[in-house]
């Protein structure tokens, strides 16, 4: 071995207590508990097959997917549009801006989710408010359905959507849009074809943060969905805890890590994810 | 998210001793109680007393049990500790005890459809009746060969009274005819009772109600989906109720009674065709106790008075024959096991209900989430 080769052993072996500890105590459990799905009722690929054969497997993956895929797409939204004023705000102006996007961060998932059923049931501040103005004169269905937990979900993601775009507009340098201008550029036109396009790994990461979230999403469908919404997290804990179908529910949960894992895979070679989850400068 | 009935009473027992109106009659039950297996059980203890674990649903029904299930044990039995444990034990906890090879657990509370589905894959013990008596229960439905029920809850029609002037529904068809009767619908997001309720609804006999016609009472279901919404637990329950989200329900007399007695009579239940439940205990498969499991069991079943303290604190029905007799007058009308009430429900069929669980559960959860 070359001197320059035992060095490097030497720094291996420096991280290898917390190595076989993560190996030990988080990577084995996981995977014991997701090899479950290969061996429990009988040995195979039976509960797999199910991804093709089973329409309500395919109905929880489809559910869960369509309400990730809103989630993002509204939170990226009102993200950009939050971002992009804190951006463009003063120094001064842009710590109470910050403020106001983490305080809700800090406020309990299951409080948030309350205080959406108090403000959108049919006798919900919403629903009543309406009323008496004379808008309406039935209350609306705001919750118990699907547009109630993304009203909930996208409350709970739009802080994750607004620090890696904040961040990513934060290091365009604002003589390339002032350069735009003064290559005759609209505001407009400096905006889609400047500002946008530089900002859009930002958006990459942010949307990537948010859709992964969204799939594992367990506490805000099961407040808000009156029942009648099942998300893939609820669904495994069904599978596992009452109905004791282990085997479904571990392959559910493994289907869940490989599609976040793949995600992370695919986005990763887009965007430098490791500047997004806080390393490296 | 679904909750069991067990994990509802222990809330339910917070919630009254957080309004402290209970607590002193509670106590004083509970103190009653407690001072017999002192004067018994002391020097026996310290010799190193011979332990059982009861295992429930945490908080102060862990109190209540050990108090109404375990000190007549250990009166009755020198040199005996009951001993309780909330860990909450799901019939998935179960099974993984019993895999793990190491069971500490003795009794666990748990239900009839688990005891059918856990004694199906060997994973608890049959219940010995030469130790527990047939004849403590009031039917075979508190007898089961994988478990016994030393309590009893049912699953009622619920109904906003000041919703429906014109009169009031009397059975499940009514619950299921939006036309005479309009508003939203509240049930459990569970197939049993449900689909039980779905079958009374297209006019079957009650009294022969088993098998269902599970295809029939699961498009019954699809009729009604729309213009429902679903509980996962017992406080959930009562607030759809409360704020006026459902105009009628099916959920836990527990919980009937609390809206009834708050809301001074708006909100009414009804005994009719309620469902009528075993609250029951299972033996996880080698559990250390052995043959005293059993006989701490039976002692539970065979006690008339505690079961009926436990009807006064937690609202749970007694399950031996010889305690409806003993119920106060006031708390006779929210007795499941009253003669009375109980002639006008239905006992849930736990064996058939253990064999068609987990595929029917599954079918009801395709149709509401569908």
């Amino acid at each position: 071995m070359s001197p320059k080769g035992r060095h490097a052993a030497g720094w291996w072996a420096l991280i290898l207590p917390a190595f076989l500890l993560m190996t030990a105590f988080y990577v084995a459990p996981i995977l014991q508990v997701l090899a479950i799905s290969v061996t429990e009722p009988s040995p195979g690929l039976g509960n797999y097959e199910r991804l093709f054969t089973s329409e309500s497997v395919q109905r929880v993956i489809g559910t869960t997917l369509r309400i990730g895929v809103v989630t993002t797409a509204v939170a990226l939204l009102l993200g950009y549009v939050l971002a992009y004023r804190i951006a463009l705000a003063g120094p001064r102006a842009q710590r109470w801006w910050l403020l106001a996007v983490l305080v809700p961060l800090w406020i309990s998932v299951l409080v948030r989710a309350f205080a959406w059923v108090t403000l959108l049931r049919r006798q919900g501040l919403v629903n009543e408010g309406l009323l008496a103005a004379g808008v309406i004169d039935q209350p609306l269905s705001l919750v118990w359905n699907e547009f109630g937990i993304i009203i909930g979900m996208v409350h709970y993601m739009v802080p994750y959507a607004v620090l890696p775009m904040l961040s990513a507009m934060r290091e365009i340098d604002p003589r390339v849009l002032a350069a735009a201008r003064g290559l005759g550029a609209s505001r407009t036109g400096a905006f889609l074809r400047v500002f946008l396009p530089l900002s859009l790994p930002g958006v990459i990461a942010a949307g990537v943060l948010v859709f992964i979230f969204s799939l594992g999403f367990y506490i805000t469908p099961a407040i808000l969905g009156g029942g009648k919404t099942l998300m893939v997290a609820e669904w495994i804990k069904l599978q596992i805890l009452d109905l004791i179908r282990w085997g479904l529910g571990a392959m559910m949960a493994t289907v869940l890590v490989v599609a976040i894992l793949a995600t992370l895979a695919v986005f990763s070679r887009l965007v430098n994810l490791r500047r997004l989850f806080g390393a490296g400068g | 998210m679904l909750q069991s009935f067990h994990e509802d009473c222990v809330e339910r027992a917070q919630g009254a001793l957080r309004r402290g109106v209970d607590r002193r009659t509670a106590l004083r039950a509970l103190g009653a109680l407690s001072l017999a297996p002192l004067a018994a059980g002391g020097p026996a203890r310290a010799q190193g007393a011979r332990e059982l674990v009861i295992v429930n649903w945490g908080g102060i029904a862990n109190e209540g049990f050990g108090r109404f299930y375990g000190a007549p044990f250990e009166a009755a039995n020198a040199g005996f500790k009951v001993i309780q444990n909330s860990t909450g034990p799901s019939a998935g906890r179960i099974k993984s005890m019993v895999d793990s090879g190491s069971v500490t657990w003795d009794l666990c509370d748990s239900s009839s459809t688990s005891a059918r589905v856990l004694g199906k894959q060997n994973l608890v013990e049959k219940i010995d009746y030469a130790v527990v008596k047939k004849s403590d229960a009031i039917s075979e439905a508190f007898t089961l060969e994988h478990g016994a029920a030393p309590y009893s809850f049912s699953s009622v029609l619920a109904y906003d009274s000041s919703k429906f002037p014109n009169g009031a529904p009397q059975s499940w068809a009514d619950f299921y005819d939006l036309r005479k009767f309009p508003g939203t619908r509240l049930m459990r997001r569970d197939a049993l009772a449900v689909l039980d309720a779905a079958q009374m609804a297209l006019g079957k006999d009650p009294r022969n109600l088993y098998p269902l016609d599970t295809r029939a009472c699961l498009n019954k279901l699809k009729e009604i989906r729309r213009n429902a919404v679903f509980w996962a637990n017992g406080s959930e329950s009562e607030q759809f109720l409360r704020t006026g989200e459902a105009v009628m329900g099916q959920i836990w007399h527990t919980r009937a009674k609390v809206l009834e007695q708050e809301t001074n009579g708006r909100i009414k239940f009804i005994w009719n065709q309620g469902l009528l439940q075993a609250g029951i205990f299972v033996i996880p498969r080698g559990a250390p106790g052995g043959a005293n499991t059993q006989r701490l069991l039976a002692s539970m079943l065979a006690n008339p008075e505690p079961q009926v303290e436990l009807l006064k604190f937690l609202g749970n029905g007694p399950t031996n024959p010889r305690a409806a007799a003993l119920v106060p007058e006031e708390f006779k009308r929210f007795n499941p096991t009253d003669p009375a009430n109980a002639v006008q429900q239905v006992t849930l069929d736990g064996n058939w209900w253990g064999d068609n669980y987990t595929q029917l559960n599954q079918d009801v959860i395709d149709i509401i989430t569908g």
